[in-house]
């Protein structure tokens, strides 16, 4: 195979039509529509809690509570965003948010596919057990409060080190990778043997690159696990406000708006003094577009790795 | 696709999945394999280990890192055997009780009921785990028939979405769409306009339909999700295959089920043993706030009832007592299914 | 039970009583450098900056960092909080892990009703340090009730360790919202009757009147009219399990009713209940009852209440706030609710009840306060009028007025301030006064506590629509004159807040289990089926082991009365 597969799908499909018979054709085309008509009415019940979340979180908080808004605002009002970009705590969470993610996403990347290239590869003598020790950890949990005194004894507790050191490998990642690994073809490998690699560098030079498509799966579910954690924030770092999360300061103040609702009786006043701002409803909508927006756009970014096929003859040639 | 195709010059180079569409020539593979690790070469020695020590350093660092962040507060499972009180601070300091906790879990007052919540558990995991495994399968093969790249970006975007709301939301629309018409149900809208139906179902009061709902709406909240991993795989599908099996003349439907999925198998097969693994695991929110009385029988699971009586008692013994029952259960699912993939000459976890 | 303190607690609780006792005399002594003697004196000034360190379960926000009260603590106290606020939701988790770890910050407001700071030594006993008269305003909250708010158990001393934050009244209880139990109805149901008296009510007459404008008003606003909405949603199954008591004029107890014995049994099983469910299994039937009942979220329940077309349901006043809200901001206010108390014959209705002290809930002084003293007489400052008024008004001029009689009163800005969240962030410690103990009822100038509870306040912030309705009621100017007149508490009161062995509380989790899974069935059930039903409902109630639950809280009960 030659080098230049990365261009072939076009050239295949021009090379195509021509080649094609007219049953074929016909069919191509039925399926095509199919498909397509299929698709699209999937991604229109896909889309639906979306687009009402985001409708909810436009619509006035006072009004939503009433429910039946569909895919649109029935009372347009951006008073529930006010209330999540006024909160003064929000700004520097986002920050530890960002930062706390692209650690655990290095981090988890550079160990992870480490380890899944030393166990992918078949002559490892200790690959059996060493896998076997790591895959059992996807079925236990030791429990709060061991883990607790674990990440007190090691002096990490209100630090930043808290998020990221417990979880620089996951063992279900593990697995990814390696499967992935092992589908590598051996002549690659033993290729890049003869010419003298060491297994680090075969690992960082010859492997890592050929596992792009994995590398970027792993990478996503480690980025939208580590967003959207919070319980690490509450359990170790919640006496720091410095170190404080999106996630978990959004969740103190749902919390905050669900108390208000419930004692808002307590201001049983007239049309004309107003009503709360928000509702606890809206707000839960609102809150769920802002936490989700910033990590739905890491998706697009890494999509091109799998999406549009990438070959693995080609890095060869 | 015939054996011919695999073995012209194009496969040499391709993945090693893609290799495997034939099964004899797998067959012979994994027997070549097998043979070798029964090679006296095999032996551990210690030349064989200073050979190996590049390996060793990438794997054992971890190895330690890993058994210390797991392994070492394990022993924070004492607790299932002891009534345990926060407020006597250190975990040693604790009322030591045997193996009561376990007996009051599977044969005490709530025994019956337990049982009940494990079979509940497994079925609306397997039921959701069957499905959701299916549906992004072919989600994923769909997804790959596209060829107009923008539209399949768009589509994938749009599918992986609602894995980003709560499960919260989720099912409060969930709810919603299963309600009555009244109450913007448009499940009983559609049904009765289609005259499927005469009257409005109250779907979430019917016990036999829980396991079902459960089931569905996990579909719709995960099915993109799932389907990345998928998606990832066949991206290794080395193109030279589809174009040595076009040469043959194989059709589309020829060469999703002779090339595709043989090429992603290895992940499926991972994935249902790993999966196979959390059967007892199931997702929390769902049967807690679509259950009601109606229809307890079914959707109560092992989670919603360790909060009841775990939790919301203070009763934390109970809650690890029932995470080690779990783990065992889990251990013994994935060993067999791990087992059963080498037996079939599968791609195997372990 | 000593042994259960960790040990440096012990330690340093030994030392403290030896410093409390000789407290006059190291007031005197300079500054200097141990740990101990940081804490040399209990003045607050700003010549002497003060960090307290505050853990606080709340749901409401912590302070924005230019918050103005902040600001006056520290210009005039020169005192600094660290707050680490924790929701309710997460108290759970982080309690446990913070017990394992042994380290505490100065103060500690716990909402935990399972005591778990308390019995897991992370607090200090307090009454010594109370007793050496340096602080006054909190001697003075605690002196009549120090015995319902002293720990009573055996997992640690005796004694006082917890200022209870809610419910110690100086004076009057004023206020002009109900949030207790009622079967609520909407305003209009009673308009379109023409204003019936409302005494004596009966849960017939309550159907009556649904039912009767039911069928006039088939239709709310385009939706099918709902009778009766059984509040039924997760873990607010009360709404369907706790009116048998109340219909048999007993206050609200949780599961039991007590007799005039003092004497507690569960009624889940007995013919207060029986005739309860067999009137709503009528109703449902007869389509009064909501069909989805049983189904809604609390979200859906919510929107249900909120689009005005729900008649009636039994619920607590806090719980559907958000609803009223939404109906009143539609300008809907005879969709709104109005608290009706049906008994059964020859029973004097006892749903309002006088609001009972948060024990166990509240601020207390950690045992790894380094400045116990500061800590404590931070409290004790914070209980001054002067603070309180503060806390909970605000800031004279700026967020009410003090008119020429004395009597505080706000604008419909400060008004409409006072409602949201974010300004609160800006101009309110809510988190901390939440645990504070609160000078409740009236202050000594004659103001009520806070504006919720000021009547003229109260009475300005009604709207039209409410006021003329009250006046049909012979002049009524709050919603509580719609309540019965709350008597004194029983001595043991509530029942409900008794602490209970574990075995017990598992118990009661299963009698609750076992009503939630077997009510809607009997309710949703065939009428011809009922008695079978209901059989087969009291059969699993009594393979519980009921007499275990009712033991102690009989327990319980007999203590009380023994030693409040």
């Amino acid at each position: 195979m030659s080098g230049t597969t990365v261009a072939k799908p076009l050239a295949r499909r021009a090379s195509r039509g021509g080649s094609r018979r007219r049953k074929r054709t016909v069919e191509q085309i039925i399926f095509t529509t199919l498909n397509t008509t299929f698709l699209l009415a999937l991604a229109a019940l896909m889309i639906y809690p979306l687009l009402n979340t985001l409708a909810i979180s436009l619509n006035d908080g006072n009004d939503a509570v009433r429910g039946g808004i569909g895919i649109w605002p029935r009372v347009f009002s951006l008073q529930n965003y006010n209330v999540v970009f006024n909160m003064t705590t929000i700004y520097q969470a986002f920050f530890m948010s960002v930062l706390k993610t692209v650690v655990v996403v290095a981090t988890n990347l550079v160990f992870t596919s480490m380890l899944a290239y030393a166990l992918s590869r078949n002559e490892f003598i200790f690959r059996r057990s060493i896998t076997l020790i790591f895959v059992l950890t996807m079925y236990f949990d030791a429990g709060l409060i061991p883990n607790y005194l674990l990440i007190r004894d090691l002096g990490m507790l209100n630090s930043f080190q808290a998020y990221w050191v417990p979880t620089i490998i996951s063992a279900f990642n593990l697995i990814v990778l390696r499967t992935y690994m092992k589908s590598i073809p051996d002549e690659i490998i033993e290729s890049a043997r003869i010419d003298g690699a060491g297994e680090f560098r075969m690992w960082w030079q010859v492997v890592m690159p050929l596992c792009k498509p994995a590398l970027a799966v792993v990478g996503l579910f480690v980025a939208v696990g580590s967003w959207n954690s919070w319980l690490d924030t509450l359990l170790y770092n919640s006496g720091d406000q410095a170190l404080s999360t999106l996630q978990y300061e959004l969740q103190k103040l749902l919390a905050s708006s669900m108390n208000a609702g419930m004692n808002s009786v307590a201001a049983t006043g007239s049309a004309q003094s107003g009503g709360q701002v928000t509702t606890p409803i809206a707000l839960r909508s609102t809150i769920t577009v802002v936490a989700a927006v910033p990590i739905l756009f890491v998706y697009p970014f890494l999509q091109k790795h799998f999406v549009s096929g990438l070959v693995i003859g080609s890095v060869k040639g | 696709m015939t054996d011919a195709t695999v073995s012209t010059p194009v496969t040499a180079t391709g993945p090693e999945p893609a290799l495997e569409p034939a099964s004899s020539s797998r067959a012979q593979k994994r027997k070549a394999r097998k043979k070798a690790a029964k090679d006296p070469k095999r032996k551990i020695t210690w030349d064989r280990v200073w050979a190996q020590r590049a390996l060793l350093a990438m794997a054992v660092p971890l190895l330690l890192y890993q058994i210390l962040f797991k392994y070492v507060p394990v022993y924070g499972w004492a607790i299932a055997f002891q009534h345990y009180k926060p407020g006597r601070g250190s975990i040693w300091n604790q009322q030591w009780v045997g193996l009561e906790n376990f007996y009051n879990l599977f044969t005490g007052v709530n025994g019956e009921r337990f049982r009940q919540v494990v079979v509940n558990t497994m079925g609306q995991s397997v039921l959701t785990l069957i499905v959701g495994t299916f549906g992004a399968i072919v989600l994923a093969l769909l997804l790959n028939e596209v060829k107009n790249l923008p539209f399949k970006r768009i589509l994938q975007n749009i599918t992986y979405m609602p894995h980003f709301l709560s499960w919260v939301i989720v099912a409060s629309l969930a709810s919603v769409a299963l309600s009555l018409p009244s109450s913007g149900g448009f499940i009983n809208q559609g049904l009765m306009s289609l005259h499927l139906v005469d009257e409005p179902v109250l779907f979430l009061t019917e016990p036999n339909f829980f396991w079902e709902i459960v089931a569905g709406t996990s579909l719709w909240k995960e099915l993109g999700w799932n389907t990345i991993l998928y998606l990832a795989a066949i991206t290794a599908i080395d193109p030279g295959l589809y174009e040595a099996a076009e040469v043959d003349g194989a059709g589309r439907y020829r060469k999703m089920f002779s090339i595709t999925l043989p090429s992603i198998r290895p992940t499926i097969v991972v994935l249902l043993i790993i999966n196979s693994g959390w059967i007892l695991s199931t997702n929390f929110e769902l049967p807690y706030f679509l259950g009601n009385g109606l229809v307890s029988e079914k959707s109560e699971t092992i989670d919603v009832f360790v909060l009841r009586y775990g939790y919301q008692l203070g009763n934390y013994s109970l809650a690890v007592v029932a995470g080690i029952f779990k783990t065992l259960v889990a251990v013994i699912l994935v060993g067999s299914a791990n087992l059963a993939a080498k037996r079939l000459n599968q791609e195997t976890l372990v | 039970m000593k042994r259960n303190l960790r040990l440096g607690g012990l330690r340093r609780a030994g030392r403290q009583l030896t410093v409390a006792a000789t407290a006059m005399a190291l007031i005197a002594l300079p500054a200097c450098t141990s740990d101990e003697s940081a804490d040399d004196s209990e003045t607050l000034s700003p010549s002497n900056p003060t960090t307290l360190s505050v853990w606080i379960t709340s749901a409401q926000q912590a302070p924005a960092p230019d918050n103005k009260i902040t600001k006056l603590l520290k210009d005039k106290l020169g005192v600094t909080l660290t707050y680490e606020i924790v929701t309710p939701d997460n108290e759970d988790q982080k309690i446990g892990v913070m017990l394992a770890g042994g380290q505490y910050p100065d103060l500690i407001g716990t909402g935990d009703l399972k005591q778990r700071f308390l019995e897991g030594g992370a607090l200090r006993r307090l009454d010594d340090m109370l007793k050496t008269g340096h602080y006054p305003d909190l001697a003075a909250h605690v002196k009549d009730d120090i015995k319902r708010m002293s720990y009573s158990g055996d997992e640690v001393d005796k004694g006082l360790y917890i200022f209870p934050n809610y419910n110690r009244f100086y004076g009057d209880i004023t206020g002009g919202t109900y949030y207790g139990p009622a079967f609520w109805i909407q305003k209009r149901v009673l308009a379109d009757a023409g204003y019936p008296d409302l005494s004596n009510m009966t849960l017939d007459r309550y159907f009556q009147l649904i039912s009767d404008y039911k069928a006039k008003h088939p239709q709310t606003n385009g939706a099918p009219t709902v009778g009766f909405e059984i509040l039924a949603s997760k873990g607010r199954e009360w709404g369907m399990t706790n009116p048998p008591a109340l219909l048999a004029g007993s206050p609200n107890n949780g599961g039991v009713i007590v007799d005039s014995n003092n004497h507690a049994s569960i009624y889940a099983d007995k013919d207060v209940a029986k005739n309860f469910y067999k009137v709503l299994n009528q109703q449902y039937n007869a389509g009064l009852v909501d069909r989805e009942s049983f189904t809604l979220t609390f979200d859906q329940y919510t929107a249900k209440l909120a689009t005005g077309a729900v008649l009636g349901m039994h619920d607590q006043g806090w719980n559907f706030g958000t609803a009223t809200q939404s109906l009143q901001s539609a300008g809907k206010d005879e969709n709104t609710y109005v608290p009706l108390m049906p008994v059964y014959d020859g029973v004097t209705p006892w749903y309002a009840d006088r609001a009972v002290m948060n024990i166990n809930q509240g601020f207390g002084v950690s045992v790894s306060s380094k400045q116990p003293k500061k800590a404590l007489k931070f409290l004790d400052t914070m209980l001054s009028e002067e603070w309180q008024k503060t806390l909970s008004w605000g800031i004279a001029g700026e967020d009410y007025q003090v008119g020429a009689d004395g009597v505080f009163s706000r604008t419909d800005e400060q008004r409409k301030n006072y409602k949201d969240i974010t300004w609160r962030s800006h101009n309110r410690l809510d988190a901390l006064l939440d645990m504070l103990p609160k000078h409740q009822g009236k202050f000594s100038d004659g103001n009520a506590y806070s504006p919720d509870d000021q009547p003229a306040e109260f009475y300005a912030t009604l709207s039209d629509y409410d006021k003329n309705f009250m006046a049909k009621y012979g002049n009524k100017k709050t919603w509580l004159d719609f309540m019965n007149k709350v008597p004194d508490n029983p001595k043991y009161y509530p029942a409900w807040n008794i602490k209970l062995s574990d075995d017990a509380n598992q118990v009661n989790q299963q009698l609750t289990d076992t009503s939630v899974q077997n009510l809607p069935k009997i309710i949703a059930g065939n009428p011809a089926d009922f008695d079978k039903n209901w059989q087969a409902y009291v059969d699993s109630l009594h393979k519980v082991d009921i007499k275990v639950y009712e033991d102690a809280v009989n327990a319980g009960i007999q203590n009380r009365l023994a030693n409040w």
